[in-house]
Formats: C-alpha cells, structure tokens, sequence
C-alpha cells in the first residue's frame, strides 16, 4: 500500500503531505527531512526510485519526480509496482494541472482543502481508487459546486471560513 | 490549521470543533470536518468515538456526497471501532446496484482498509461469490478498487477464491488483447496499466493455475505483453507499459513457465539493463535478482556479467546497489574470481555509503566459491588494505582462523603478512592481521631472506607508534611470539623486546598493561614460554558469521531467499568465525594457571578451561590472549563440552548433549559432530529429561523421554561389551504421529544400530525398534538419539542422550586380598593408575557411597582397606579393544571435611583408566540422584554451584609431582 504522499519544494520546505498509516508528527518531520536530503544529493537523469528502508522502517521504498520547484514523493512497500506509482505521481500532477490550470507552488499553499479533495479522489487509504484525470476532475467538480451552493446559501461559522481560505 | 499541522506543530486545539463539524447539515462545513478530523486524529484517539454516529448516519444516508465523504474518512482512519459498527453498512453499499461507481468504488477501498487493519472483526466469510460478481463489473474505477480488495482478501486466503481466478484472467484478455476499454482510461495509449498490474498480482497470489485452458489463454496473453513492449521516445508511455512488463514478468517468474519463456525474460532484462532510461534499467536489475531464485536460468544469466559489472559504475546508487545484489546473487564457483576481482577493484573507487557492504559480500563470496585458499588469504589482505576501516573486526577474525585451521596455508599467509608490512603506508587493521600471522608463522619463514625474526621484529615495531591501543596488544603478544621462536636464542632482540615490555608496563590502558607484565615474566621463564605460546589449536566448522550477518543486513526479502538458496547449495567449505565477543574480563593468567604454572596463584577457573583441560585428557596448551578472538572461539567450542563434565544440568541448558572429545584419539570427528544447534520445541516435555537419563544410568529399563503427544521407553540388556536396548515408541494420541526420524549419533567408541523406525505411529500404538550397540573403546562420550516427528502442524524434535554409558559395560566382580594387592601394585603409577584428589564432592556418608558405586556396578570390596574411611571398589571392563579389564578403584575420604576425597583408579588400560577416573568424579560431583533437580542455571553460574567448583582438574594433578607421587601408594 502507498505509505504516505508528500510534495516537498525544492528548498525543503513541505508543502503537502499526508500519511495513510499513522506517524507522530515528529517523525513526520524526520522523513520529510531525511527524504529531502536524499532528494537533494540527486542529480538529474538517474533513476526515481530510492529504498527508504534507513528513513522511514523495513520494506519501504519511495518514488520521486521532480517538477520545476517541486518534487512530489509517494512513500510505499512492495506490493505496489514502482513503475504504475510514477505513473500516478504523473496522473496526480496531470490533475492538479488541470484544476489549476497552469499549477504552480502558491496554488499548492493557497488551495490546501483542495488538494486534499484530490488526493482523496486518487488515492484512498493507501490504495489507487482512481486512475483517470478526467474522472477525478468530474469529482472534484461537483464537490466544490456543492462547495459554492451551500455557502452562498447559508453563514458560515466565523472559524470555519478561516480554515476554508486557507 | 492543517497548514500548521504539516508545518510540523503540534496541534492540540480544535479537535473537538472539527468533530462537531462532521455533524453539521451543510456541505462544506462537513467538509472542512471531515479532512481536519481525518488528518489530525489517529485511529484511537478518544474524539473520534464521538464522530462515529454522525458518520454512521452519513454512510447509510442518501446523500452521495456525503457518503463519499463519510466513507473517506473511514477508509483514511481505519479503527477499530469503525470497523466494528460500519463495516457492515459498507459492504452493503458495495454490493447495491443502486448507488454510482464513485461511491462503490470507495466502499470497496474502505472495506478493503478496514479489513487490512482489523481481519478479526471484518467477517469476509462467503465473499467469494460477490467478489466474483464484482469482477464482472464494466466500469474500470470499481474494477481497479475491487481488485485491490481482492488482492488483499486472496494474499489472506487464496483457497476460498478459486472461482475469481478464471475472471481475473478474461479481465486481462479483454484489457491487453481486445483493448475493450473506453477512451477516457487509456493512459498515454496504454489500456489501464493499473489495473493490468493489479490483476497480475492478484494472479500471483494463487499457487498454480490447473486449468489448461485458463492457464494457455493467460500465456498467450503474458506472451502478448512480453513481446509487445518497447523502449519509446515519450518517458510517461515507457513507464505505463514497462510497469505493466514488469509485473507480467513476475507473474511469469511465479508461475515458472517453460523453459523458453524464461530465457525470453532473461533475454527481455539483458536488454532493460542496457537502456539509457535509469528506471528502467533500475528494475531489470532487481527483476534479474529475483530471478535468481527461479532455477536453470543462472546460465542465461551469467551471459550478462559484463553489463552488470558496467552498472556497477553507474552514477545513480540506487542502481550501483542493485547491480551489487545481483552479483552477490549470481556469483557462483566458476565465476567468483572474476567477480570477486572486480569488487575488489571497484572498492577502491566506490563511494563510502557502499564501502562496508561491498567489503562484506566480497569477503563472503571469497570465502564460499574460493577456488583454493591461498586465493582467498589474498583477496582478503586486499580488502582489508583497500576498505580499512569499512572491514568490521568479523571479516579478519576469519581469515585469521582459517590461516590457523590450514597449515598449507600458513607460510603462504606469513608471506603475504610480510609484504603488505613492506608499503609504506597501510591501514591499522592490516598491521593486526600481519603482526598476528607473522606472530603464529614467522619461522615457517625464517629461512627465507628479510625474513629473520630481527627483521620481522623491527618491520613490525615500525608501526607500534602510529596504531592504537587495540593494536598494541597484538603487537606485544607478536613480540613474545617471536622472541619463543627465536631458537638459538637472540640476546640482542631479547633485551629489545624486553625493554619494549618493560616500557608498556606503565601503559595507562590494563590491557596492555598486563600483557607487557606478563609476557616479561613469561619470557624469562625460559622453557615454559614455548609451552604457552604454542600455536593456536584449530577451530571448529562452523556456519560463517559473515554470512548470518548479512542475511540480517538484507531485509529485501527477495534477496534474503536467494542468500538462503545459495547458503543450501554450498556448504561452507570455511571454518568458524566469532560470534560478538563477550565482554572478555578474565585475565590471561587464569588460563595459565591450569597449565605449568603452579607458581602463579590463580584466580578464578574459566569452566570452559576446565572442559578443554578435562575432555583433552592431556596438557592443553592455550594460548594466553585473552582480546584476540580465537579464545572466545575455544571459550564457546568448550561451553558444550564443559556441560559435558558435570552432566546433571547439560540437556536442561538448551545445548543438546555433546560429546566430549576425551580420549578419542580423532578429535575431528567429535568436533565434526560437536556443535549440534539448539533446539526450539514448542512442545514441552513432560518430565525432566536430564533426569529421566540419570534414572536410567542406573537401572536397564525406563521411560526416555515423554511429551504431550509420545513417549519413548526404553529397556537394555547388556552382556559384556554388547547391548541391545529397545526402545519403544508409544503414540498416546488418537491421531498418528508421521515424518518419525530417529537417527542415531553414536560417539565413535560405540558400534550402533538401529533398525528401521517406521515413518508413522498409528494412533494409540507402540512401536519397537531393536538397538544394538558394541562397544569399542572405553569412552565416557555419550550417544545422542536425534528424535523427530510431526504431529498436526507442530514438527517436534529432541535429541536425547541414550544411556549407553560406560558403566554399563562394566561386570561388577569381587576381589579377595589376594588378589587385590597384587594388581593393585602391578598398576604402577600413571598412566596406568592415576590419582586425583576431589573436591566439592556431594556430602554424603560412606554407606551412601558404596551403594551408589554399587548402583553403577562398581561392587565395592568391604574389609580390604583397614582405614574404615576408605572404600575399595573393582569390576571388570568390557570393550572390543580392551576385552576383559579389571579395574580398581580407591577412594579416601577425610571424615572431617565430607566434601573432599581422594580417588585413586588403576585399570591395566591408560585410556580405561582415565575415563574411569573422570567418570566416577562426574558422578561425584554432580548430583545424579534424581530426587534433585539439577541446576538449569547458566553455564557460568554452574561452578558456583557446590561449596568448591571443580577446582582441581585432573591435568593439574597429572602434572603435579606431588601428587603423582602420592599415587604411588
């Protein structure tokens, strides 16, 4: 199953994360770190995958693809397939692109419930739920009308406008 | 409040708040409730009791939205307690015909999830049939989500699943051969690679597949996706359909297809492992590793060396440590020296993150493919010269035991030692390795020019300063060495090296210290310092250290089975190495004290030392090096042996019986079989089993050994040197006991046979099996009954020591006083007659004595002796090679102090009456009635035991001259 799913920038800053099998939020912190470290001692043209074994326990390994300023990381073990991961770091990314249009690291910072939203069409409790952009696109849509309709409709909580913009 | 989350704070606040959130009526507020509860909570937080309600309703509402949402949570979270009270809603929405594909598809992750963290309270039980129906669905979204459940129901249980096998397969017939799929799921022209590999794995989940027909149709279509593949331009394409290649490539390695497909994967990898694309030449690398493990390939395999040998250059490590594997994997005998080569070649331009992981498997497959061992001694000297400080302590501990276990060796070795001392500058281990070979060897050379002990001293003095204190240990011992293997003696070195002790014996660290003190001593001591110095006895066989140690660095799993299907193939042709070093506080001199050294007050006696001493019967030398692993070698061979002494606590301690190698005049062979592995029973025997060998010691029938499921009796008859013992096997199940095995492990004094045990025990029966034993030599060893058999899934095996024993190959017979003094006096001194003065003898009166010796048939001659406090005992020997011996045995004791004797035996066979002497101090010191539990406490402890351990043990008293003297009555 995919362990955790993380999109670090290129300064080490996380950006996004989330973690299917619980972790203390220290050791969060540790493998985000210790990932990036790794991330970031590796030159272009070599290959994505990395065992993570050292970082983050025994039968881990993460896939990595690097985009402008951002590197996106699926942490799993192996009864998934290297190869079908990169591809959905590609098919989240593809997504994401979609959404945004043009995406770019303060899309990621600015639209935090979104990208949850996104994931959660993707991939859910550590498995692929869903491989098709568009089909994930088509959720997310209707999501976020609903989003819109009730809010217009109705006062939301002060705190909880709070959360949403961010 | 996520953001901050993420951050790496800890929140605290809001839980409460987002928890009532999910209760709210209007979307995004639910929503909001939802992701931070998800997020932020862990599945045994207390808040989240509170959310389960509202969740539940949610889940069983009508609301798609909220299902979805609701079921997102469940399925992110994954408690207990969710499972409990939701996993029946959800699988209903699985199954309902009435809901959208997005909410099905959830449900069957979410019960996927549930299932995977709770298998308890998720009850799959008859989901065989609507796992079926679900792999019948259209829709490739519940499809994917379906078959991930599947694969987790069926890796859990792939019996109750045959039925979705057949489905599997069309599934992947109608994705990779008819392309039925809609547009929308085609990824860079690729129809769905994820499903395509989930289905694939899912196959790889079922042992075989016995349908023809299913079976052909599946490799028509693998053969499809082999042939189909090739390397493209677009990188997001390659991926799609590599991954897809590569998980039908596992499937085809699981199903171990003929012979053809192999080798057309083989082929398919060489070609991955020579692309530009790293990825992809990452896992042709791991993919041949894997293959590995599949038989007859390794040929087609080793066509491709040269390509992975380049890959080890690679830039990328990742791929570096792959191709690493791989050739650890592949190396065999014909091609190891090549191999080897090239690793060592590689360490020196290899990165530091890979260096003691290089080291060690280069070590490794040094030491099991070597084709000769003056190849192996040079490998390792590189490796050690090259690596430094990534070659842990393990690998030159080795090369050290096998340079001592092989005396062809050994001039080779001390060569070598010598020129590696010659470069100017080398690393501080080399000069360990050096300093104690040339140490152990350096006269095997000194003929040799450069190589006199001078020179050797002052090349090796050379590197005193610069190493550390570790080392200087070794350097000194080198020097006492070298010094007792000056013949004639050199008085120029002498002083040298006396005032290089004279000088340490101020060193600030004890160590070094008191090797200098004592090597001073020592040497001046003369004769005595060769006595002590004698070259290392050699070690026992021994499964390889290095090689335990790297299974547990290897945690691929994969690998790890390759690793063991090697370890099976070849047997280790090397000797022992160290196992972590115990903290070695005893001090050199005890060992010495044992031997010649009456003049050193001795301290406390290692009870391993008193095995060696015992069980050799002769003078052991030891070396007195108490850092340098060997000794813990000797210390860990002799543990079993020193249990052997004492036997009332041997089979309780975990070790299995062991024979002694006393007296046998081929200590080989009772090392070959000495060090029998601890045992794991699950089943535990009824009765102790120490004591039930000591109760039969003494009489000829009895039970063995008894355990819940079988009892094992026994009943002997002896007559003069044969014996037959039949043991009885009884089932005391209503089941039948299968895979019995009985082997017998005689010691190599006794002739043993056993007939055949049948390989099953009908219930409630009792089987008998005839025993016929000759007896050769006198031997106190011990023979060992290997029992094993199976009963259900538990697979027990004991091994129990059979009271074959040499008592009951004694007659007992009475002597007149005229006969007695006769003999008596004719037995004259050792080492016919020896003599020993016991200690820490079981207080018990005289009576009790002589009816305890009368028990091991040692009939004790009253009236003979006219002091009261002395008992004289006689019986007569059989063996094949003594015949008929009479044996006397005189024992003194001191009515003030009941825990002293002295014994004197006398026999007309020195062997006879040696193991007659140890073997009545067994029985004197130990405790073998049975009343008394004997002590499972640790070897170490054991001495402690009674008032005086063991304290004087026989080579002592043989080198005593008082004593001998004593002897002479």
């Amino acid at each position: 199953m995919i362990r955790a799913v993380m999109v670090i920038n290129t300064t080490g800053k996380p950006r996004f994360s989330k973690f299917y099998d619980f972790q203390p939020v220290e050791k969060q912190q540790e493998i985000m770190r210790r990932i990036y470290a790794v991330l970031c001692s590796r030159p272009e043209s070599v290959c994505n995958f990395i065992e993570a074994e050292s970082i983050s326990g025994p039968d881990t390994r993460f896939v990595y693809k690097h985009y402008a300023t951002l590197y996106f990381v699926f942490l799993f073990d192996s009864s998934e397939n290297e190869l079908t991961m990169l591809d959905l770091i590609q098919v989240f990314a593809e997504t994401l692109e979609k959404c945004f249009k043009n995406v770019c690291e303060l899309d990621l910072v600015f639209n935090y419930s979104k990208m949850h939203t996104i994931l959660d069409e993707i991939i859910f409790g550590g498995q692929v739920l869903e491989t098709n952009s568009s089909e994930v696109m088509k959720a997310v849509e209707e999501i976020s009308k609903l989003e819109t309709a009730s809010s217009a409709l109705s006062l939301v909580h002060k705190s909880v406008s709070g959360w949403r913009s961010r | 409040m996520l953001y901050i989350y993420m951050l790496g704070y800890d929140v605290d606040f809001g839980h409460m708040e987002a928890v009532s959130l999910i209760s709210a009526p209007k979307y995004p507020e639910k929503q909001v409730g939802y992701i931070v509860t998800s997020c932020l909570l862990n599945e045994n937080h207390d808040f989240l009791r509170l959310a389960i309600n509202a969740v539940r309703n949610d889940i069983i509402g009508r609301n798609e939205t909220f299902q979805c949402l609701a079921l997102t949570l469940v399925g992110n979270i994954g408690g207990r307690d969710f499972a409990e009270s939701l996993a029946l809603d959800v699988q209903k929405l699985l199954i309902s015909s009435s809901c959208r594909p997005l909410v099905r598809k959830k449900a069957a992750l979410c019960l996927l999830r549930l299932f995977r963290k709770n298998p308890d309270v998720v009850n799959v039980d008859g989901w065989s049939d609507r796992m079926a129906q679900l792999l019948d669905e259209r829709d490739l979204g519940v499809l994917t989500s379906s078959m991930s459940l599947l694969v987790a129901l069926v890796s859990n249980d792939h019996d109750s699943y045959w039925s979705c096998l057949p489905k599997c397969v069309k599934i992947l017939e109608r994705l990779a051969r008819n392309q039925d799929v809609p547009q929308e799921y085609t990824y860079y022209g690729i129809p769905s690679p994820w499903l395509q590999v989930k289905t694939m794995r899912a196959l790889q989940y079922f042992p075989t597949i016995e349908d023809p027909n299913t079976r052909r149709s599946l490799f028509e279509v693998l053969q499809r996706i082999l042939m189909g593949t090739d390397v493209v331009k677009n990188v997001n394409k390659n991926n799609a359909s590599h991954a897809v290649l590569f998980e039908a490539l596992a499937l085809v390695m699981h199903l171990d297809a003929e012979k053809e497909m192999m080798s057309q994967c083989v082929a398919l990898l060489g070609k991955f492992i020579a692309v530009r694309e790293p990825n992809i030449r990452y896992l042709g690398l791991e993919n041949m590793s894997r293959m590995l493990m599949v038989t007859d390939v390794l040929d087609i395999i080793k066509r491709h060396q040269a390509q992975i040998i380049t890959s080890l250059k690679d830039p990328d490590i990742s791929i570096r440590r792959r191709a690493l594997d791989l050739l650890y994997g592949m190396c065999d005998v014909s091609n190891a020296k090549d191999i080897v080569e090239e690793l060592l070649q590689y360490l020196s331009t290899a990165d530091f993150a890979m260096r003691e992981e290089l080291a060690l498997k280069a070590a490794i497959l040094a030491e099991k493919f070597a084709p000769d061992l003056s190849w192996y001694v040079d490998v390792i000297l590189q490796l050690i010269d090259k690596a430094g400080d990534f070659v842990s302590d393990d690998i030159w501990f080795r090369v050290v035991q096998f340079v001592t276990n092989n005396e062809d060796l050994q001039p080779y070795a001390a060569v070598k030692a010598r020129e590696y001392l010659d470069k100017p500058a080398i690393h501080e281990t080399v000069v360990k390795v050096s300093a104690y070979i040339l140490g152990e060897y350096s006269h095997l050379l000194a003929r040799r020019p450069g190589c006199s002990p001078k020179e050797i001293f002052s090349i090796i003095h050379e590197k005193l300063p610069t190493v550390s204190t570790s080392t200087i240990a070794i350097l000194l011992s080198t020097y006492a060495k070298i010094l007792m293997h000056t013949q004639p003696p050199d008085l120029e070195l002498q002083n040298q090296i006396w005032a290089i002790f004279s000088k340490y014996e101020g060193c600030i660290d004890v160590e070094i210290q008191q090797r200098a003190v004592e090597y001073f001593a020592l040497s001046r001591k003369g004769a005595a310092l060769s006595d002590i110095l004698a070259e290392m006895p050699k070690f026992p066989e021994r499964q390889s250290a290095l090689i335990k140690k790297a299974e547990d660095t290897e945690a691929d799993a994969a690998e790890q089975s390759a690793i063991k299907l090697r370890a099976q193939q070849q047997t280790s042709n090397a000797l022992v190495v160290t196992d972590q070093r115990p903290a070695n506080g005893t001090p050199p001199v005890t060992q010495l004290s044992l031997v010649k050294m009456p003049s050193m007050s001795n301290v406390d006696h290692n009870p391993a030392e008193q095995g060696v001493s015992q069980a050799n019967g002769t003078l052991s030398v030891v070396d007195p090096q108490p850092s340098r692993p060997s000794d813990d070698n000797i210390g860990d061979l002799l543990v079993p042996l020193a249990i052997e002494g004492p036997p009332g606590s041997a089979t309780l301690s975990g070790h299995s019986p062991v024979f002694g190698f006393g007296g046998a005049p081929n200590a080989e062979d009772a090392l070959a079989i000495a060090p029998v592995e601890e045992q794991i029973n699950t089943v535990q025997p009824i009765g102790n089993i120490a004591e039930r060998f000591h109760a039969l010691c003494l009489k000829d029938s009895g039970v063995l050994y008894e355990d819940p499921y079988i009892q094992i009796g026994i009943k002997a008859e002896w007559r003069v040197h044969q014996g037959r013992l039949v043991l009885f096997l009884g089932n005391k199940n209503t089941a039948p006991l299968v895979s019995v095995q009985a082997l017998i492990l005689p010691p190599s004094h006794l002739k043993m046979e056993l007939s055949l045990v049948p390989e099953t025990i009908p219930p409630r029966a009792q089987v008998q099996c005839p025993l016929e034993v000759v007896n050769l030599r006198p031997s106190r060893d011990v023979a060992v009954l290997d029992f094993s058999y199976k009963f259900g899934t538990n697979v027990v095996n004991v091994k129990l020591r059979l009271p074959a024993i040499l008592n009951k190959f004694f007659q007992p017979i009475t002597v007149s006083a005229e006969e007695f003094f006769p003999q008596w006096r004719s037995l004259s001194g050792p080492p016919l007659k020896l003599q020993e003065v016991v200690r820490g003898v079981r207080s018990m009166s005289l009576v009790e004595m002589a009816n305890l010796f009368n028990s091991f048939r040692l009939m004790v001659c009253p009236g003979l002796d006219p002091n009261t406090n002395n008992l004289i005992a006689s019986t007569t020997f059989y063996s094949e090679s003594t015949r008929a011996m009479l044996c006397l045995v005189r024992i003194e004791t001191d009515p003030a102090d009941r825990t002293q004797l002295r014994m004197t035996v006398a026999s007309g066979d020195p062997t006879l009456t040696f193991e007659l002497k140890e073997f009545i101090k067994e029985q004197l010191i130990s405790i073998p009635t049975a009343s008394r539990a004997p002590s499972p406490v640790s070897l170490q402890a054991q001495p402690a035991e009674p008032p005086q351990p063991l304290p004087t043990s026989s080579p002592a008293a043989l080198s005593d001259p008082g004593a001998m003297l004593a002897g002479l009555l």
